[in-house]
Parts: C-alpha cells; sequence; structure tokens
C-alpha cells in the first residue's frame, strides 16, 4: 500500500468570536491515498470545510489550528510558513469552491486569472501559459476558448463559471484536488456534468481528489471513500460501498434515508430531526445523541470513541452493533 | 384588533425607547463624539449668552486703539478699525448659530414638504421633484446661494434664505426614500401581515427609523451650513461689516496678516475646532443610529 | 457605439441644466435690488470714459443695450442671453466695459483648473495608499491615525485650513512657503495642500472601507488558493476591485474641490476664477458672475461625465444607462 498523499491527525480547530469560542474540528483524523477520491460529508457547520481549509492555511483570521497534524508527501502543513504554503497551494493542491458566482474575481478576465495561477508558481512561461490556457478551456467543454479568454465571469452561466473554477485549479496539474461543495450552487442537471467533468480529468490525471459535500447521493456517486463528519468530530469512515450496504451510525443511516436515490421513487424521505449543534465546548458525549433513535444514557455521559466494525470501517458509535443489525 | 394593539403598544413603546437608548449608549462610547457635543454645547451656551458677556458693542471701534495686541482691554487685540476681537468673535458665534440653525430649518422643512410629496402623490409630481433634486445636484449649492444672495441682498435674514433655499434637495431625497421604504419595506409588510394596526406600524417600526435618519443628517447639516455662510463672505456676499461673523474675520484678517496675527488665531482655531466637533458628533449619531451600515 | 449614444445623451442632459443655471441666473440678477444694467458699478466704470472717449462710450452702450435686450420682455432677453452664454459669446464685463470678459478668463480659467486637477490627483494618489495601509494594519495605531487624520481633514473646509497656513507660514515660519500670489510652483504648495485635505480624506476612509469589505470576499480566498502572494493579493485582487467603486465617490468630491478652489484662491490672493467671482458678485458685475459660475458648472459636469465613462471602462460589469 502507497504512502498516503495526505493524511490529517487528531486536527483540532477552533474560532475566537466575540463573547465565546467556537470548537469547529474536534480531534479528525483521516488519509486519502493516491489517485483515491474521497468523500467528505456532513451538514452545514460540521466543520467538514474548516478540515481542509485550515490544513491549507484558507481559515478566516479568527480560526486556529489547536493542535494535530496534517502530512502532504511527508512534510507537515501545519508547520509549514505561509511562504511554503503558498507554494504548496495551487501547485500541488488545487481547490474548488462552492459558488462560483462570487469566487471569480469580477474585474480580472477569466483567462488572466487561469493564467495567474501558472504564472505565480513558474509553472509555465507566458506563451506557453496562454496556450495552456486555451488547452485547459477547452477541456473544460468551454466552446470558442481564444474568444472566451477576454471575458469577464459575468458574461458567463454558473456551470460554465465553475468549469473555469476547475480550469484554475487544474492549471498546474497538482496531485491532490480539494472540492469544496462544487456542485451546491448549481442546478441539478449541471450538477451531474461538472461531478463528470471532475470525474474524467482524475482519471485522466490520475489525480487524488477530496470532495466535501452535504449531499450524500454525490459523495457515494463519485467517491472510493467517504467520511462523515459531524459537529467537527469523524462519525464514519469506511469505503463507499460499506456504506451504502452497511451504515454502522445512525446519523449516516439518517442521511442516506434523507436521500432520494435512483429507482426509490414513491419511498418516504425521512429528514433527521433537529438541527447539527454549534459547539462552544469541546465535546464530552455523543455529540449526535439529541437527534439520535437509538440514543441511551450512556450516549450522554461518554464520549464515544472511533472504532472497527469491520476491516476498513470505522465508527463512532457505542451502539453501531444495533445499528449494523437493524440496517440488514 | 383594538385589543391586539392595546396589547402590544406598551411593548413597543418600551422597544422604542430602547432603541433610542441603545444609540446613546453607543454614542456615548465614542469619546470623540462627545468631545465635539461638549465643545457644540459650550458653542451654543456662547451664543446665547454672548451679547451679555460681551464687553463692547460690536459697532463700537477703539480709534484710540487699532491694530491692538491682545491686552487686559481687548483680551483678543483689535483689528484695522478698532473693533474689538472678543467682542467680535461672541457675535459672530451668535450670528453663526443663527444662521446655521435658521438655513438648516429653512432646507429641512422645504425638503419635508417637496420629499413628502414626491413619496405620497408619486407620478408626475414626484418626476418633477426628482428632476429638480437632479438638477440642485448637478450644481454644488454653494453656487445657488451664491446666485441667491445676489437677488435677496445682504444680511441675516437674506443669508439665511440664501443659503437655506438651495439646501433642499438632500432632505427632499432622504424624506421621499423614508416615505417609499415605509410604504413597500418588507419589515412594515410582514408586520401587517401579522395584523398591526397602522399607529402601532408606524410607532413600532418607522418611528425610530426615520428620526435617526433625520438626525444624522441635520447632524452633518448644521456644520455644512456653518461653513457655507463663511464662504459666502469669503467672496463678498455675507454678512456687511460691522456685522461680525467667521467669514469676514477669516478674509479679513489673511488678507493683512504681517504684523498682526492675533486677527487670526482665535478666529480661525475657534472656527476650525467648532467645525471638528459638529463632524465629530455627526458621525458618532451616524454611528450610533446605523452602527453597521456606512463606512 | 453604445458609448457614443451614452455620450450624447448626457452631454444633451448637461446643455440643458447648464441653460437652466443661466437662466435661473439671469432672472435672479434682472429682478436684483437696483436691477441688472442701472448699477453704479457700470455708471462708475463708464463715467471716464465718456468724459474722455465719447464715441467709445457710446459704443460701449450701445453693445450693452443690444446684447443684453433690456426693452425685450424678459423671457426673450433671457433666451438670449442663454444662447450668448452657451455659444462662448459672453461679452463684455461690467467692472472693465471695454475688456471681453473671454480676455480677462483666459488667464484666470487655467489657474483654477491647474488647482483643482492637480489637488484631486493628488488627493487619490496619497489617500489611495493610506486607505489601503489602514485597511491591511486594521485596529492598530497606524490605522487610527489614518482614520482620524482623515476625519480631521474631512470636517475643516478647505479655505479654513488655507487661513492657518497663511498663519504658519506667513507669520511662525516665513520665508518657507509664499502665502500669497502665483507663478511659481512653490506658489501652488499650500493652496494645493489645503485643497487636497479633505479629498484625501475622503479618498482614504472610502478605500478603507472598500478594502477590508474586498478582503472578505470569495473571490480573495480564491486567489490565496492558488497561491498568490501577499501583495500581488492586495494590489491585483484587493485593492483593483476596491478602486472602481473609489471613482464614484472622487468625482462628486471634484465638485466640492471646485467649491473649494473659489475660496481657496481668495485666501491666497491667487488671480484664479474664485478670485474672479469673488470681485464680481460683490461688485455686480453680473455677466462677469454668470459667465464665472457657468464655466465652473460646465467644467464640473463634463468631468463628472468622463468620470462615469471611465467607471465603465474599469469596470466591465457597469452598463451606462
Amino acid at each position: 500500500m502507497a504512502e498516503p498523499i495526505l493524511s490529517i491527525e487528531d486536527l483540532r480547530v477552533e474560532f475566537d468570536r466575540s463573547e465565546d469560542k467556537v470548537y469547529a474540528v474536534n480531534g479528525v483524523s483521516f488519509q486519502i491515498d493516491p489517485g483515491q477520491a474521497l468523500g467528505i460529508v456532513g451538514e452545514s457547520g460540521s466543520g467538514k470545510s474548516v478540515t481542509l481549509m485550515s490544513a491549507l492555511g484558507l481559515i478566516r483570521e479568527n480560526g486556529k489550528v489547536k493542535s494535530g497534524v496534517v502530512q502532504f508527501e511527508g512534510k507537515n502543513l501545519l508547520k509549514m510558513s505561509s511562504r511554503q504554503l503558498e507554494d504548496i497551494r495551487g501547485r500541488e493542491i488545487g481547490v474548488i469552491f462552492q459558488d462560483p458566482m462570487t469566487s471569480l474575481n469580477p474585474v480580472m478576465s477569466i483567462g488572466d486569472q487561469i493564467m495567474e495561477t501558472m504564472l505565480t508558481h513558474h509553472y509555465a512561461g507566458h506563451r506557453e501559459a496562454f496556450d495552456r490556457t486555451i488547452q485547459l478551456l477547452h477541456e473544460m467543454g468551454i466552446p470558442d476558448p481564444k474568444a472566451r479568454f477576454k471575458n469577464y465571469p459575468h458574461e458567463f452561466s454558473g456551470g460554465m463559471r465553475q468549469r473555469i473554477m476547475i480550469a484554475i485549479a487544474l492549471a498546474c496539474e497538482p496531485q491532490l484536488l480539494i472540492a469544496d461543495e462544487p456542485t451546491t450552487a448549481l442546478d441539478v442537471t449541471v450538477q451531474m456534468q461538472i461531478l463528470a467533468l471532475l470525474q474524467s480529468q482524475r482519471e485522466r490525471k490520475n489525480m487524488s481528489v477530496a470532495i466535501i459535500t452535504h449531499d450524500f447521493g454525490v459523495a457515494t456517486n463519485f467517491c472510493d471513500k467517504i467520511v462523515v463528519l459531524y459537529a467537527g468530530q469523524v462519525m464514519e469512515m469506511a469505503d463507499t460501498s460499506a456504506f451504502i450496504q452497511n451504515p454502522a451510525h445512525p446519523y449516516t443511516l439518517g442521511l442516506k434515508n434523507s436521500i432520494i436515490e435512483v429507482g426509490q421513487r414513491g419511498r418516504k424521505l425521512e429528514p433527521i430531526p433537529g438541527m447539527a449543534p454549534t459547539l462552544t465546548e469541546p465535546p464530552t458525549s455523543c455529540s449526535f445523541a439529541d437527534r439520535c433513535p437509538f440514543v441511551t444514557d450512556r450516549c450522554r455521559e461518554e464520549l464515544p470513541k472511533l472504532r472497527s466494525v469491520e476491516s476498513n470501517h470505522l465508527v463512532a458509535c457505542h451502539r453501531a452493533e444495533e445499528v449494523l443489525a437493524r440496517a440488514n | 384588533m383594538a385589543i391586539a394593539v392595546s396589547q402590544t403598544r406598551p411593548v413597543a413603546v418600551k422597544k422604542n425607547r430602547s432603541q433610542f437608548y441603545q444609540s446613546w449608549k453607543r454614542f456615548r462610547k465614542n469619546y470623540f463624539a462627545v468631545g465635539g457635543l461638549v465643545w457644540v454645547a459650550i458653542f451654543f451656551i456662547i451664543g446665547i449668552i454672548g451679547p451679555w458677556i460681551a464687553p463692547y458693542s460690536y459697532t463700537d471701534a477703539d480709534f484710540l486703539a487699532m491694530h491692538a495686541p491682545p491686552s487686559a482691554h481687548h483680551i483678543f487685540g483689535t483689528d484695522q478699525v478698532g473693533y474689538d476681537q472678543f467682542t467680535q468673535i461672541l457675535y459672530s458665534v451668535r450670528y453663526a448659530l443663527e444662521i446655521a440653525l435658521g438655513a438648516t430649518c429653512v432646507s429641512f422643512i422645504i425638503g419635508i414638504v417637496l420629499g413628502l410629496w414626491a413619496g405620497l402623490a408619486g407620478g408626475i409630481a414626484d418626476m418633477l421633484i426628482m428632476r429638480g433634486v437632479d438638477f440642485m445636484f448637478a450644481l454644488p449649492s454653494f453656487f445657488f446661494a451664491l446666485i441667491l444672495s445676489v437677488l435677496l441682498g445682504k444680511g441675516l435674514f437674506p443669508m439665511i434664505l440664501a443659503i437655506g433655499v438651495p439646501g433642499w434637495a438632500g432632505y427632499a431625497r432622504l424624506i421621499r426614500s423614508l416615505v417609499l421604504s415605509m410604504r413597500n419595506g418588507e419589515m412594515v409588510e410582514a408586520a401587517r401581515a401579522l395584523g398591526a394596526s397602522q399607529t402601532h406600524i408606524a410607532a413600532r417600526y418607522m418611528f425610530p427609523n426615520v428620526v435617526g435618519s433625520m438626525v444624522v443628517s441635520l447632524a452633518f447639516g448644521i456644520p455644512a451650513d456653518l461653513t457655507a455662510q463663511a464662504g459666502l463672505s469669503i467672496v463678498g456676499m455675507g454678512l456687511n461689516p460691522p456685522m461680525p461673523s467667521f467669514g469676514n474675520m477669516l478674509a479679513n484678517a489673511s488678507s493683512n496678516i504681517l504684523g498682526f496675527p492675533w486677527l487670526l488665531y482665535f478666529p480661525a482655531s475657534i472656527f476650525a475646532i467648532t467645525l471638528l466637533a459638529f463632524l465629530f458628533v455627526a458621525d458618532g449619531l451616524q454611528e450610533a443610529f446605523n452602527p453597521r451600515g456606512g463606512m | 457605439m453604445f458609448m457614443l449614444r451614452f455620450f450624447a445623451k448626457r452631454f444633451v442632459a448637461i446643455v440643458f441644466t447648464l441653460a437652466a443655471v443661466i437662466a435661473i441666473s439671469y432672472i435672479m440678477m434682472y429682478e436684483s435690488p437696483g436691477g441688472f444694467m442701472s448699477t453704479s458699478q457700470v455708471a462708475s466704470a463708464l463715467a471716464p470714459i465718456a468724459a474722455q472717449n465719447p464715441v467709445l462710450y457710446q459704443k460701449v452702450m450701445e453693445e450693452f443695450q443690444q446684447r443684453y435686450g433690456l426693452n425685450l420682455p424678459l423671457w426673450r432677453q433671457c433666451l438670449q442671453y442663454v444662447w450668448h452664454e452657451l455659444t462662448f459669446n459672453f461679452g463684455n464685463s461690467m467692472q472693465n466695459p471695454t475688456q471681453t470678459i473671454t480676455s480677462q478668463l483666459k488667464t484666470a480659467l487655467p489657474i483654477s483648473v491647474i488647482l483643482a486637477f492637480s489637488s484631486t490627483a493628488l488627493s487619490v494618489v496619497i489617500g489611495i495608499p493610506m486607505g489601503v495601509i489602514a485597511a491591511l494594519k486594521r485596529n492598530t495605531w497606524i490605522d487610527y491615525t489614518v482614520t482620524t487624520l482623515s476625519m480631521v481633514g474631512q470636517a475643516i473646509p478647505s479655505f479654513v485650513l488655507a487661513v492657518i497656513f497663511v498663519l504658519i507660514f506667513g507669520v511662525l515660519w516665513q520665508n518657507i512657503l509664499p502665502v500669497t500670489g502665483w507663478g511659481t510652483f512653490s506658489d501652488a504648495v499650500l493652496p494645493v495642500i489645503s485643497l487636497a485635505a479633505a479629498p484625501i480624506g475622503v479618498v482614504a476612509r472610502y478605500m478603507r472601507g472598500s478594502l477590508i469589505e474586498t478582503m472578505r470576499q470569495d473571490f480573495i480566498r480564491t486567489a490565496k488558493s492558488k497561491g498568490v502572494k501577499y501583495w500581488p493579493l492586495v494590489l491585483k485582487h484587493g485593492v483593483r476591485n476596491s478602486m472602481t467603486a473609489l471613482i464614484t465617490v472622487v468625482g462628486p468630491q471634484f465638485a466640492f474641490t471646485v467649491v473649494g478652489t473659489v475660496l481657496v484662491e481668495n485666501i491666497f490672493a491667487i488671480p484664479g476664477l474664485g478670485k474672479v467671482i469673488g470681485n464680481a458678485f460683490p461688485n455686480f458685475d453680473f455677466p462677469m458672475a454668470i459667465t464665472s459660475v457657468f464655466i465652473l458648472g460646465a467644467i464640473m459636469m463634463i468631468t463628472n461625465l468622463i468620470v462615469d465613462l471611465f467607471y465603465a471602462w474599469i469596470d466591465p460589469r457597469v452598463k451606462l444607462q
């Protein structure tokens, strides 16, 4: 088994607010193997974006990494100077964000924005960068790339802008692509196109991808492995097939029941009751207890540890066995 | 319905008071604004009691002490005619306040009438009034004041009109936009949907909002009119001597500065500090009423 | 093509606005105490000519009569006058009846234009870096200093600042910088600083707020994720975006600067258009007064139009209408 391309160990991130602290990430660990597509699934506020963004130094000023190790190619990203991180971002790790409407600079032509990635990292000279930009736009399925080079973001549709975002992220052929809710802001049909585009690019370049999404369906369709985050903690982590067949955490079960899958028409959707918590104190018991149909007194007293229930299947639940039994 | 109103009213009043109280608390924390307010208060007091504490009349020229430096007799010195500068400043404060307040009132009243008219009547009246607003904004109102002062002549009342009349456009636009936001505002819409009465809506939602915006715009208007008045004096369209004004003193003193610097020390510093104080107050009010908006 | 239509529409609007300003001014001055022509100013200015050169006197009088058509109904006079002004046919001034207004403005106008534009340019050149530094060093003493200075600069009108400069350089430290007159570069230093102080404050404060806001935008995070370094990030993405809207602030500010120029020229005894106004108005030299206001107004409005076109040019999202 090859070395993982990115491994996160016991990451903890806090945000200072005016009156209190938010414990956004509380001891998250997972790995991404070369060529693998990892899905990081959770509701908004579950810490899924913060986990990866803090590794890249892209969180807001009031956020602080309290502890943890993020190994990328054998180096700890958290120990790097901001200059060293700048060399990694965009060159070794590309990032795509959720909202293509606001994520592109409105007064810079899209061609310049794509070229900027390459020129910043001296990946290519001016001439080659231009040619490669045209090539990338073409690959992304943007018609007439030469003419569109000089256009500004507001002259494109949402889906087209997301394609441009992908071109920016892929410009320097990074080994890892982090896609933060890449399809959330788009129409359903466009979502599928963008995912297909990501998939084909990933296969062609043998690149690792981490998709951050709240959409369980996107994760199961696209990813090899899935991590479910809740209240800044890993709830369950397994290969996609295990998730589909044997969800071992009540939360995952809930996520699975709250989405529509092909061929399930007529089935009643069961939303998970309640809301995801915002932690203002470090968790001391199961954070999901208040919304959990399997809850027992133990869940309210003891913090469940991440443990193995099958091979390559980790879950943080005192009652994982019951959940597994019921799902089967 | 009536019952509902009587139930909600006390809450509304309490809420209003607390909204103003919140603003006052925010204002109080801004030391610049509080300092400005203290100076403005002193300025007002001087304006009111000036004639009683003035050692001379402003028309008394001491021919034996022309260009006299500050002394026990003339604590701020005298000018080339022998006018006591302390007296001149006391009266300048008074006239400056009379003109600035008067002009702001004139602008405000015209602005309210036209703004309400435009906002409520809509249609052609609205269009014509807003065209008028555009016209007034095309040139600085100082030029309109200048032209108007030719027609009206010099003196206290003409100056109030000359400065006040061209200043209506800003207030009219503000009032109109307040009227429109009141009529179509989402908050009002929601309140109405919940069954709140007209009076309740007015008291609870519109009043604090409207009062805040108006107080802020008036607070910026007064120092602007003080400035305009001094500006008119500098191009020779201000109060006629011997009626004292800051503008006259500044224009006069800077043209024969050599040897008589005291003619400039006092009016320049007092005028500058006063404008600064007014602006600190206005800025503080803006932040207090609208903590997130603005810059 | 689109640009051209926009320009044409705005230009027509400007001409109509100016025509209205001239008409209103004319009517007011016609109705003013003493009336348009029957002022002692003309009489006293013409008296020596009448004595020395009756032929010239006759000619000048006829010229005035014909130009203003004082025996015509007011609306005819008014239209005629507006037409004369808009076609730059200004006629003679009343204080110097034998000289055309154009010849008298020829020297005054460039001075005012230099003052107004150079102080506006200075305010941008100084205000932008000040605002940028304040935004980047937010809530430090640098920020507080810049913000306070900007506020003071905005609060004190240019002519009061000019007076303070007269006090400092005319009394305390004499012979460092001249406080009166016009002609050399050093003559312009104090007036330009007086005029630039307020716009510097406006630009700095605006730039600070705008840059802080911009740096919170998503596209800044995108640029960071591309590995863009700090200064390129701040300048190419942050400042570049904040600057587009800055133009909408500089435009109106220019109008204030023009008024300031008029007043500051009178304080520093600079023979510009402001000094002309300061002479014409109190002396009831109506043609001169109206013409000066007309010219300043035209400069302001044309400048604003150019600013709008420029805005559309640097911000691709702006649609002219």
